[in-house]
């Protein structure tokens, strides 16, 4: 087998990766204040993907669809919350994952029916033509997109340690009663870890699609990888996602490539198994002690 | 006979005449398939209902083993030649082997890690379904032939009481299973899985054996599913199926039979229901005045218009809004679903038999069940003796948590038969001293040797097999059992019916036993009265009592108790103090924590006194007081 073809599948699988990482970071977000995941993440990077295409499509220009696709995937994170998280919470329960869950069946039902169930392309800003590294093919969209993901976790991160609202995040995250006690508001920190979540999920659904193509299929494919590489680095595991979702991403694709298409999620979600039976806290995540 | 007996057992064989006798009456073959999949269902859910209902946790694998199950059974017949009822058993038997599998690894997880192994097995099942196309035929599908019994061909009718007869037979054998000492089990490591261990009861044992079991009645009831259908395609196994089933489960209600049947019975009408306009349009009406009836309930109730009220009834408001104006209810199926759920997670978590059963039973007025006679407490707690000279001898124990020395060289001899304090200041290493004796946690180095023997480390359960109970400083009850039930779980060579011949019924004297003894544990502790109610719903100095009652069902030769004073008001530490004078007087060695320096004074016979995880003093009660090293670990260093 030619190195050069080995080291392309690897590459552009490493970079797909860097999606599933931001992905699994909104996920990150969100645990952090609040101990839950929305089970319908990867519905709302599709219908956030999808709305930005009706957006394009109604002729506004490329530039101000991101942020107005990113300002509704806040929205979309927001009814999460308060639907589905809140409301379970509220009733002290484990219900949320079933409610996240319920919220993305929705989601997805309605994308199925608005936008139809077909694959639509999604144009990317960039001309199409790639750049050579070492014999590798790179094409702009992927260059962007690794660009893209690196600045927004980058953004989040700046603004997590510089700002006084960063200040409170960490604080909830580290203790949700003390945080309280000491005036910060739970509830609105919570909403504003889903907030986010949302607005980087979007921004994954733009980021990605022009590469994928975007249909109402994108979201479960989406979904488990993300699970797996948030789980597998840990929940709690800051940048350790980037490392596992390249290395997530370039591995499917090996596998994709030797034993075919069909197969090409196994390996994620064997890692995921594997991962929650050996370390449940992940690779990169605290294990935490029991106390009684 | 009681009332309660006659009327839960009245109607079940009501119910199931009723549907053996249809045929009879109807010869459409579309209904009595309608009523095949009923009962086909209807054993796919009880196997969900134990994860997802008593051991409380979100299980997304149930399609999955369903599937897993249907192809199991069909190659079986196709390339091993098995018979129809060998058939089922090689589902029934696959699904199980696919549950320990599965349940191996993924139940040491809770939450959000479980339904993510049970989501990543189901994707993982579809997909080597669909691909391995030189068994299973891949996507284009499997054709399914359906062996005939020995008396000959199957008629619609016979294969549907074949059905019916599973259902019927699953129905008791998980009732008996459900009632005994397995299913308050399950409840009590979904409440608090350390006290499950503590008691004495293997936490992972039991989660494994309820998913197993689970999955097993799920891949049983895949082989019916096979030969109701006859073509199987593994797409039909996945996200969508799964819903579905979560759906019925829910719906039905939770930690109920009748639920799951009613489950069921949706799951099948609910095709139906999409297809016909008019039918739906009443359904999302009937829906929306259900949701608005509870709504209007509970505002009553609470006095307050909150959100969670609300939120069922927009859900169904817009599902008959939906209903008026979309035609193509079959493309909006999943949405549907989703409300439904929604609102039913919402607004009636308990399901529509949970509801219906309270209801009925506030009306027929079942709410107390007879309770047996109290036994004497000599026959519960046998008066123990000993002629060792230490019950528990700790050498040179360390624990370090990272920097900090919790425990740091510790020491310590306990007699048999006598009460041994053991107080220091907050964060001196008490508890995580306890902790290790128990096996919560394991020493970084040092030995313990209970009656001369080294105690195993590490292990909360193979500790409590030697003989030591404890209560917890932060209250562990089983929140969801009754006060009975919770010191029922923890009884000690009380279960030795093997579950076979449990869930054949033959369980009942073991269990009126169970209740008796402790029915006596709660009247020793003062809490008899209470023996039904809810654990969660004690005042909190019963809780208190309550853990202790239960720790004494483990019939302990040392029994720690980790401040069971604290937050008790007067009157109430008093009759602790008598409480544990009578238990001591069994002959039961105590260690026991406290803050409060009366009650230590009054009951212990020796004191260790512990402050940055070193001992600073032993002594008596007396001794204690003066010993100017204790004075300054609670007061500081005089000015």
């Amino acid at each position: 087998m030619d190195a050069t073809i080995i080291a392309q599948i690897v590459v552009s699988g490493a970079l797909i990766g860097l999606i599933y990482a931001l992905v699994a970071y909104g996920f990150q977000l969100t645990y952090a204040t609040s101990k839950s995941i929305n089970f319908g993440q990867g519905e709302l990077v599709m219908v956030a993907a999808l709305f930005s295409l009706s957006l394009l499509n109604w002729g506004l220009p490329y530039w101000l669809m991101i942020p107005l696709g990113m300002l509704f995937g806040v929205v979309l994170g927001l009814f999460v919350e308060r639907a589905a998280v809140r409301l379970a919470l509220e009733q002290n329960s484990e219900g949320w994952i079933l409610m996240t869950i319920i919220l993305g069946l929705f989601f997805f039902s309605s994308a199925e029916n608005i936008w139809g169930r077909d694959d639509h392309p999604f144009p990317s800003p960039f001309v199409s033509d790639s750049i050579a590294l070492f014999g590798i093919d790179i094409t702009r969209q992927e260059i962007a997109l690794a660009v893209g993901v690196f600045a927004i976790m980058g953004l989040i991160e700046v603004l997590m340690r510089k700002t006084l609202l960063g200040k409170a995040f960490t604080a909830v995250s580290a203790d949700r009663d003390a945080a309280q006690l000491m005036g910060i508001s739970a509830r609105r920190t919570i909403m504003l870890s889903y907030g986010l979540s949302g607005a980087v999920c979007a921004f994954a659904g733009m980021l990605v699609a022009p590469i994928t193509t975007v249909g109402p299929t994108m979201a479960s494919a989406l979904i488990l990888k993300a699970f797996s590489v948030a789980v597998v680095a840990g929940l709690d595991s800051g940048f350790g996602i980037v490392l596992i979702g390249m290395l997530l991403g370039a591995v499917e694709n090996l596998a994709s490539f030797y034993i075919g298409s069909g197969w090409r999620e196994v390996p994620g979600l064997v890692l995921l198994i594997l991962a929650l039976a050996l370390r449940p806290a992940g690779i990169f995540g605290k294990t935490v002690i029991r106390k009684v | 006979m009681s009332k309660r007996w006659l009327l839960t057992h009245g109607t079940e064989l009501a119910l199931f005449s009723a549907l053996a006798s249809l045929p009879l009456f109807i010869s459409n073959t579309y209904a009595l398939g309608l009523l095949t999949l009923l009962a086909i269902y209807g054993v796919c859910l009880i196997g969900l209902d134990v994860t997802v209902g008593y051991l409380g946790q979100v299980n997304l694998a149930q399609s999955a083993l369903l599937g897993i199950g249907a192809y199991a059974a069909s190659l079986s017949v196709t390339h091993l030649g098995f018979g129809f009822f060998a058939a089922l058993a090689c589902g029934f038997g696959v699904g199980l082997i696919f549950g320990v599998i599965l349940a191996l690894p993924a139940l040491r997880l809770d939450g959000p890690q479980f339904a993510l192994a049970t989501l990543s097995f189901t994707a993982i099942a579809t997909t080597t379904l669909n691909e391995m196309e030189w068994l299973t035929q891949g996507a284009q599908g499997l054709h399914v032939t359906r062996p005939d019994l020995w008396i000959g061909e199957f008629t619609a009718a016979g294969f549907y009481w074949v059905c019916l007869l599973l259902l019927a037979l699953v129905w008791l054998a998980m009732r008996n299973m459900l009632q005994s000492q397995w299913g308050r089990a399950f409840e009590a490591l979904r409440d608090s899985p350390i006290a499950t261990d503590a008691m004495g009861v293997g936490t992972y044992r039991h989660k494994v054996a309820g998913f197993a079991v689970g999955s097993a009645l799920g891949g049983l009831a895949g082989g019916l599913y096979a030969f109701n259908f006859q073509y199987l395609q593994p797409h039909s196994f996945g996200f969508e199926l799964m819903i579905i089933l979560l759906l019925g489960v829910v719906l039905g209600g939770r930690k109920n039979l009748w639920g799951a049947f009613v489950g069921a019975a949706l799951i099948v009408l609910l095709p139906n229901l999409l297809s016909n306009p008019i039918l739906f349009r009443s359904f999302a009406v009937i829906g929306l005045s259900i949701a608005l009836f509870a709504g209007w309930q509970k505002q009553r109730r609470q006095q307050l218009f909150t959100f969670q009220t609300q939120a069922p009834i927009m859900a169904m408001l817009l599902l008959a809004g939906g209903a008026l104006f979309i035609d193509n209810t079959e493309d909006w199926r999943k949405a549907i679903f989703a409300l439904m759920l929604f609102a039913v997670v919402v607004g009636l978590p308990e399901g529509l038999m949970g509801f219906a059963t309270r209801r009925l039973s506030q009306i027929f007025r079942l709410d107390t069940s007879t309770l047996p006679a109290a036994w004497p407490v000599a026959e519960v707690l046998v008066l123990q003796t000993s002629a060792l000279d230490d019950l528990l001898e700790i050498q040179q124990l360390k624990h370090y948590f990272g920097g900090v020395r919790a425990v740091d060289d510790v020491s310590l001899r306990v007699v048999p038969g006598q009460i041994h304090g053991l107080i220091g200041p907050n964060g001196s290493g008490k508890s995580t001293l306890v902790n290790l004796i128990t096996g919560l946690y394991s020493p970084t180095s040092g030995t313990i040797h209970f009656q001369g023997q080294p105690l195993p480390v590490g292990s909360l359960y193979k500790v409590s097999h030697t003989g030591i109970a404890r209560t917890f400083q932060n209250l562990q009850l089983f929140t969801e059992l009754s006060a009975l039930e919770n010191v029922m779980v923890a009884l000690r060579d009380q279960y030795r019916i093997p579950l076979p011949l449990l869930l054949l019924g033959m369980g009942k004297q073991q269990e009126t036993n169970a209740r008796a003894k402790a029915l006596t544990l709660l009247a020793l502790v003062g809490i008899d009265a209470q023996a039904q109610q809810l654990a969660k719903d004690l005042p909190y100095g019963a809780q208190r009592l309550l853990e202790i009652a239960r720790a004494l069902a483990r019939q302990p030769r040392l029994l720690i108790l980790d401040e069971p004073a604290a937050g008790l008001a007067h009157p109430d530490v008093i009759r602790l103090v008598e409480i544990i004078r009578r238990i001591q007087q069994r002959g039961i060695t105590i260690i026991l924590i406290e803050h409060h320096m009366d009650v230590v004074s009054e009951l212990c016979d020796i004191v260790t006194v512990l402050d940055g995880g070193k001992i600073i003093a032993t002594g008596t009660p007396d001794e204690i007081k003066r010993d100017p090293d204790v004075v300054k670990a609670y007061l500081g260093e005089p000015c």
